[in-house]
């Protein structure tokens, strides 16, 4: 033997000794371990009976919970559904709310929006308001102005009234006044005539050929100035003669008047060449009264010539008839036409041709009064033509 | 004074209108009967027999009354109406006679029954004329009824 193979031995001895101990002390352990486990055991089937009723409890528990269990997925699905229907709920909730919310922003602009009007209405109340004081008092200031114009025209018309009843009194003192003047100047003219004639018829052979011819000139002058009293007051007469309006037929009254003409004069008459004339409408007094002195006149101046026409014809004229008388006689100078038509006024000598001035006078006092016009046309020696128009309408007045 | 037989009564207040009316009447042969009373009050005496003419006989009535119209007192209009509205009177013709026509009185005097009417013309011509042809027609050609 070597010395290394000793020192191994010696410690493989030792080792062997170490386990050996070591597994005594491992037995004792195990003896030890082995009572534990026994206790444990012991420990454990108690426990296992425990565990057994427990598990009976757990079961019945489970079962229980099962129920359970199915119950809530009944609640459950119950609960799911009513929540799916609340969200639908919800969803139209927003929507309506939404709805609302766009009706209250609509509300909210309408309330501002009639705040604003509310403002304008107040305002223009309050203009109203002044509008209707300011009519107020133009009404009364109107009603003032009314008042003072009915008071006005109450004294125009009372006015009227009594410049009427002037015109009036003064009309009829001018009717008295021409009574007068006809009947109280004719009768002491009627006395000269007529006792001149008197002595002319009786006495005349008192009287030499001077004295004679003092008679016929009294007699004549007599005789003139009662043509000219009564011409003058047939004149003034036409302008208060009230003038009747009817239809006239023109050819009728031209026809007659012709007739009465030609019965008084006799001596160198003229030819006439009467028309058929529009009828008019006028007083047919005042008309014949035309007609008789423009024919009369026709008559008169044509006396001179050895044969001549008198035509008498009509024309029309816008709203006129234009009616005209034409002779061939004496006519005269225009440059005198505007005496023509004046009282008392004549162009001829009474030696030439007699008359008082006052025909013409009283044709143009005619004629206006029918709101017509007269005039004439005329040369020396060669003839006269005297129109007069008549409005084809109603005359007024 | 016999008044009877009067055939004209003229009533006529001028003197010198009267004379030459009645120198008229005289030259056309009327006159030899003719009474001339000077106002409308005097011719209603005569009319009616009253007054100065009590004594006329009143069965005896003129012919024909020339009547001036304006006269003083009672106007020819007044005697016109008392001589018309008589039953016994009012056949009698009743000229008016007047120195104008400008008068209000023609168509009154018309209207109250009057018979003519006529304007003393200035011209003695015409007068006498007018006259005698009055005087003619109412005496000679137009006799009362009565």
């Amino acid at each position: 033997m070597k010395k290394n193979d000793s020192d191994e031995l010696i410690i493989a001895y030792k080792e062997l000794a170490f386990q050996h101990q070591e597994k005594e002390n491992r037995a004792a352990e195990l003896i030890i371990a082995n009572k534990e486990l026994i206790f444990q055991n012991e420990e454990k089937e108690s426990r296992a009976a425990e565990l057994i009723i427990a598990n009976k409890e757990l079961a019945f528990q489970n079962e229980e919970k099962e129920h359970r269990a199915a119950e809530l997925i009944i609640a459950n699905k119950e609960l799911a559904f009513q929540n799916e229907e609340k969200e639908h709920r919800a969803a139209e909730l927003i929507i309506a709310n939404k709805e609302l919310a766009f009706q209250n922003e609509e509300k909210e602009n309408r309330a501002a929006e009639l705040a604003i009007a509310n403002i304008e209405l107040a305002f223009q109340n309050k203009e109203k308001e002044k509008r209707a004081e300011e009519l107020f008092i133009a009404n009364q200031e109107l009603k003032q102005a009314e008042d003072d114009i009915r008071k006005l025209n109450d004294e125009l018309e009372q006015k009227v009234i009594e410049r009427t009843a002037q015109l009036e009194a003064v009309n009829k003192e001018l009717g008295s006044f021409s009574y007068s003047v006809s009947h109280d100047l004719r009768a002491p003219i009627r006395a000269i005539n007529g006792y001149t004639k008197i002595l002319q018829e009786d006495y005349a052979d008192k009287f030499d050929a001077d004295g004679v011819k003092v008679l016929n000139t009294i007699i004549r002058n007599s005789k003139k100035m009662g043509e000219l009293i009564d011409d003058l007051l047939a004149f003034s007469k036409l302008g208060r003669k009230e003038v009747k309006v009817s239809e006239i037929d023109m050819t009728d009254l031209v026809k007659l008047v012709r007739e009465e003409l030609l019965y008084e004069d006799g001596d160198n008459i003229p030819e006439f060449d009467v028309k058929i004339l529009p009828p008019a409408q006028g007083d047919k007094s005042l008309i014949k009264q035309v007609w008789i002195n423009l024919i009369s006149n026709a008559i008169k101046y044509s006396r001179k010539k050895i044969k001549t026409t008198v035509e008498i014809n009509a024309y029309e004229q816008d709203d006129l008839i234009v009616y005209y008388v034409k002779d061939a006689g004496a006519g005269f100078d225009m440059q005198y036409y505007d005496k023509l038509f004046g009282v008392f006024q004549r162009l001829h000598s009474q030696e030439e041709f007699e008359g008082t001035g006052i025909g013409l006078a009283i044709v143009q006092k005619i004629i206006d009064r029918h709101k017509g016009t007269v005039w004439a046309e005329s040369k020396l020696n060669e003839g006269t033509c005297f129109y007069f128009s008549l409005p084809k309408t109603k005359p007024l007045n | 004074m016999n008044y009877d037989n009067v055939e004209i009564l003229l009533v006529e207040d001028s003197a010198d209108d009267a004379m030459l009316t009645i120198r008229a009447l005289t030259k056309s042969g009327l006159t030899n009967k003719l009474h001339h009373v000077i106002d409308g009050a005097e011719a209603l005496d005569f009319i009616f027999c009253e007054g100065v003419y009590a004594s006329r006989n009143n069965k005896e009535y003129p012919k024909l009354i020339l009547l001036d119209l304006k006269m003083p007192k009672i106007s020819g209009i007044q005697v016109l109406e008392k001589v018309k509205s008589d039953p016994e009177l009012k056949s009698i013709p009743v000229v008016m006679l007047t120195s104008s026509n400008e008068g209000p009185d023609i168509e009154k005097c018309f209207a109250l029954g009057a018979n003519s009417y006529i304007v003393k013309p200035v011209d003695s011509d015409n007068f006498f004329k007018a006259i005698k042809e009055i005087g003619l027609f109412w005496i000679k050609l137009n006799q009362p009824q009565h």
